[in-house]
């Protein structure tokens, strides 16, 4: 049923988190996961990384504006690199870009946690 | 138990083959009119004092038979096939052959015949039978009658009690006894009174016995009784006994009893049914011994029997609970009660995790002869169902008061305890506890019983369960339509009526409640206000957010003069309530009719498609954040309003993401193109047309009936004129150039 998966990767102090298939209402609970388990492990620098994110709707982005605050009190972030243009354009559409850093490779986002001025 | 109800049915068939009354009449008729020309030949052969001829006699024998005959089906007809107990039956025939009997021995007292110093005996000739006086015959034609019914009636009674649980060998042998009995009677057909009985008659009485024995021994009735039945008809079966000794047995010379004498007058009235009688007579007492001596040795074991009754009448209660589970609470007194009703258990209780407070701590949900907390206090019930978990069969406790588990003492009157699971489809979801007030209490039979018991009662909380689940299904189903009814009213009935413009809209949600809205307001005489939102996620949730943001359009948006100052009130009404994660994209236009323009902002929503008389095509998307991503000022500074100069024949459409990203089957989305594109070929049709063309496009890319996603289309044109001057769209654009 689930055709959304995450994948754990690590750059360094960056947490990156690979999605996979699609994000919707049924499947934002495992993204929510991710991002707590990130928080519970104190790696609070998290790069979510769109390549092979297809589809992702309003409940799923729902997910990020859930843990942006939180994360960026305890210092963090969440950066989201490399989206296919059709799901960059839903982010877009909602002004996400104003909100976060969505930048279009991962190099890209992990040497901008690297430069704290790039914030 | 199919036996009993196929011979019902076989005895209403046979009671509505019988014209009962017409037959009882005839018979009536036939067995008086016999016994009367057996009276009138004992007449006839006093009168003449002589024997009558041996072809007279001959016809008399038959004419006796046959109205005998008669009689015993007289006599099984009147009886009927009624189901009564045995004691009943045993009663009445006593009750019945006490009368004839008493008429019988008190007929023989009257009109004795006797001289000084010379005995006539009971008043017949020795030699050759006849009778020497009248009343004689008369005594004789009564006696006989009695005592003859009395021995009928005590056959079939006794047959009713061996055919219990008959079969068809059971049946053969009765058959075969009556037969026997009528042919040895036959044998004796010349004999003289008084007279022995020769060797070949000696052996047809033997045959008659072993068949009596046989018969004697179908004793299958005395299971089925209590212990109070059997010690009543044990006292029955004795007065039986000795009756039918006194009465039917003792009628000879010398010979004390009820009725002297009077198998005598019996042999000189027809032998054959003198042989008859005593025949009877000697079964019934056969049959009163073995069934005596039965009775007593069942007597221990009724007990037995009885907890089986109980067992069954239990398991029927249970079984019936299955198909009643409208109350949780019989339900479970009814499973806690079974064991002790089945006798299996002196004290027994369900214990089951509370649903209501979502624990897994089990505790006594209903308890029989003991109260709950006396339970809680003699051991921890939770404790003990956890230890059932490796052992799905349950496990015995020999000795409450030596086990660690229990806080028994052993005046407690908790000797033992026997603890079983309760499963269904797999999963334990509690377990019934039995406990016996000695120690080693419990037998293997209980053990089974109660251990079924437990699976029946697994089915039925089951049943129940589900039928509880169904009734929430339903509950919450209907909830859902009244609120799915609440929410189409908090969209507008329809679109208003413009002067030079066409509006038309519509919204169907994906589930019975969505979060898209759209709405229509009045600010004043030439402006108005149209809103499309959609609020982040699906369903309820959505669906009270969406109904928040009604009430703030409906209150701030004749406050607000521009757009963006109606989308910075609203997301600041918003911050207060909304959760992290939810957010609500809108766009608001503003139709100023008399500057002839339309301004719009976008918050974060899909853009606006706009196609002019022309065919230019393009999606309004201003920047402009989601209601609710922001509560400073950000949101306020992201807004960037367009003010369109409307020219007739501009078509606007707003949609939610529904729209454009409902996909068919192969996984495409529908898209902005497509969306465009068939706003373009249908732009000279009013808002109404193009509303319909889309929709119809969207329904046959779909290719199905159902959508994923809350959709909602709102479209409006601009035709420039009031419409009612208009003839024609072509009209508009030659008036308004």
């Amino acid at each position: 049923m689930s055709n959304f998966s995450v994948g754990f990767r690590s750059s360094g102090a960056v947490q990156i988190l690979d999605l996979q298939g699609e994000l919707d209402a049924h499947t934002a609970a495992e993204l929510e996961a991710a991002i707590q388990k990130c928080q519970k492990d104190n790696r609070v620098h998290i790069l979510v990384n769109g390549a092979n994110l297809m589809y992702i709707s309003s409940a799923g982005l729902g997910v990020f504006m859930a843990y942006i605050e939180e994360v960026r009190e305890s210092g963090g972030d969440i950066k989201i690199a490399a989206l296919q243009p059709k799901v960059y354009n839903v982010f877009d559409l909602l002004g996400f870009p104003m909100l976060f850093d969505i930048v279009e490779t991962e190099e890209g986002a992990v040497d901008k946690f690297s430069s704290p001025s790039a914030d | 138990m199919p036996d009993t109800s196929l011979e019902k049915t076989t005895q209403s068939v046979t009671k509505r083959l019988l014209p009962a009354r017409g037959s009882l009449i005839l018979n009536g008729i036939l067995v008086v009119s016999a016994w009367l020309a057996t009276m009138g030949f004992h007449f006839q052969q006093w009168s003449a004092q002589q024997p009558a001829s041996t072809t007279l006699f001959l016809l008399y024998a038959a004419v006796t038979t046959a109205g005998f005959g008669g009689w015993w089906f007289l006599l099984r007809q009147i009886q009927g096939f009624k189901d009564t107990s045995p004691a009943r039956k045993l009663w009445t025939l006593l009750v019945g052959g006490s009368v004839l009997m008493i008429v019988a021995g008190t007929v023989t007292r009257f009109g004795r015949i006797s001289a000084p110093g010379f005995d006539l005996g009971i008043g017949f000739d020795l030699d050759t039978g006849v009778a020497l006086t009248f009343p004689t015959i008369v005594k004789m034609g009564i006696v006989s009658l009695a005592m003859v019914t009395f021995s009928f009636l005590l056959l079939q009674r006794l047959r009713s009690l061996i055919l219990v649980k008959r079969s068809h060998s059971s049946e053969r042998n009765w058959k075969l006894l009556i037969g026997l009995m009528i042919a040895s009677s036959a044998t004796t057909l010349f004999m003289q009174p008084g007279a022995s009985q020769n060797d070949w008659q000696n052996v047809a009485m033997v045959i008659v016995a072993v068949f009596m024995v046989v018969n004697a021994f179908r004793l299958s009735w005395i299971v089925f009784l209590s212990f109070k039945e059997k010690l009543a008809t044990l006292g029955l079966i004795f007065l039986l006994g000795l009756f039918i000794l006194f009465s039917l047995g003792t009628g000879f010379e010398n010979s004390f009893g009820m009725v002297p004498r009077g198998l005598e007058y019996l042999e000189f009235y027809f032998m054959p049914l003198a042989t008859f009688t005593q025949q009877a007579a000697v079964f019934g007492m056969i049959y009163c011994v073995t069934s005596f001596l039965s009775l007593l040795f069942h007597l221990p074991t009724s007990g037995d029997y009885e907890q089986r009754a109980g067992e069954r009448a239990t398991m029927h209660t249970l079984a019936a609970l299955v198909g009643q589970v409208f109350d949780a609470d019989r339900l479970f007194a009814t499973i806690a009660a079974s064991p002790v009703e089945a006798g299996s258990a002196d004290a027994s209780w369900l214990v089951m995790p509370d649903p209501e407070t979502g624990t897994l701590r089990q505790h006594v949900v209903a308890a029989q002869n003991l109260s709950p907390d006396q339970i809680e206090l003699f051991m921890d019930c939770s404790e003990l169902v956890d230890a059932l978990s490796e052992d799905t069969d349950g496990f015995l406790i020999r000795e409450a008061a030596a086990d660690h588990r229990l806080n028994v003492r052993s005046s407690d009157g908790l000797g033992s305890l026997f603890v079983v699971p309760l499963v269904a489809r797999d999963e334990r979801i509690g377990a019934l506890f039995a406990s016996k007030s000695v120690v080693n209490g419990f037998e293997r039979d209980d053990i089974e019983t109660i251990s079924i018991f437990a699976a029946q009662a697994s089915v039925a909380i089951d049943n129940a369960r589900l039928f509880e689940q169904q009734v929430e299904k339903e509950r919450l189903s209907r909830e859902l339509s009244i609120a799915r009814e609440v929410q189409r009213k908090l969209l507008p009935q329809q679109a208003p009526n413009l002067r030079g413009t066409s509006m038309a809209a519509s919204s169907v949600p994906a589930q019975e409640v969505g979060g898209d809205y759209y709405d229509f307001v009045k600010l004043d005489d030439d402006r108005y206000g149209v809103i499309i939102g959609d609020v982040s996620g699906k369903g309820t949730s959505a669906a009270f957010y969406m109904a928040e943001m009604q009430g703030i359009f409906q209150s701030v948006s004749r406050l607000a003069s521009s757009p963006s100052e109606f989308l910075h009130h609203a997301n600041l009404a918003l911050a207060q309530s909304l959760d992290r994660n939810v957010f609500i994209s809108a766009i608001y236009g503003i139709l100023d009719l008399k500057k002839e323009t339309f301004t719009i902002a976008r918050a974060g929503h899909c853009p606006a498609a706009t196609v002019r008389l022309g065919g230019e095509s393009r999606l309004i998307r201003t920047p402009g954040l989601g209601l609710g991503l922001d509560r400073g000022d950000l949101f306020r500074k992201s807004l960037v309003e367009e003010h369109i100069d409307l020219a007739p024949g501009d078509v606007f459409v707003l949609y939610t993401d529904g729209v454009v990203e409902s996909r068919d089957v192969s996984g495409e989305e529908y898209g902005y193109d497509r969306l465009l594109a068939i706003v373009d070929e249908y732009r000279h049709d009013d808002a109404e047309g193009i509303h319909a063309a889309v929709l119809r496009d969207l329904r046959r890319f779909l290719g199905a009936e159902d959508y994923d996603d809350d959709m909602t289309l709102v479209v409006l044109k601009w035709h420039g004129l009031p419409l009612e001057v208009l003839t024609g769209t072509e009209c508009v654009l030659i008036e308004s150039h």
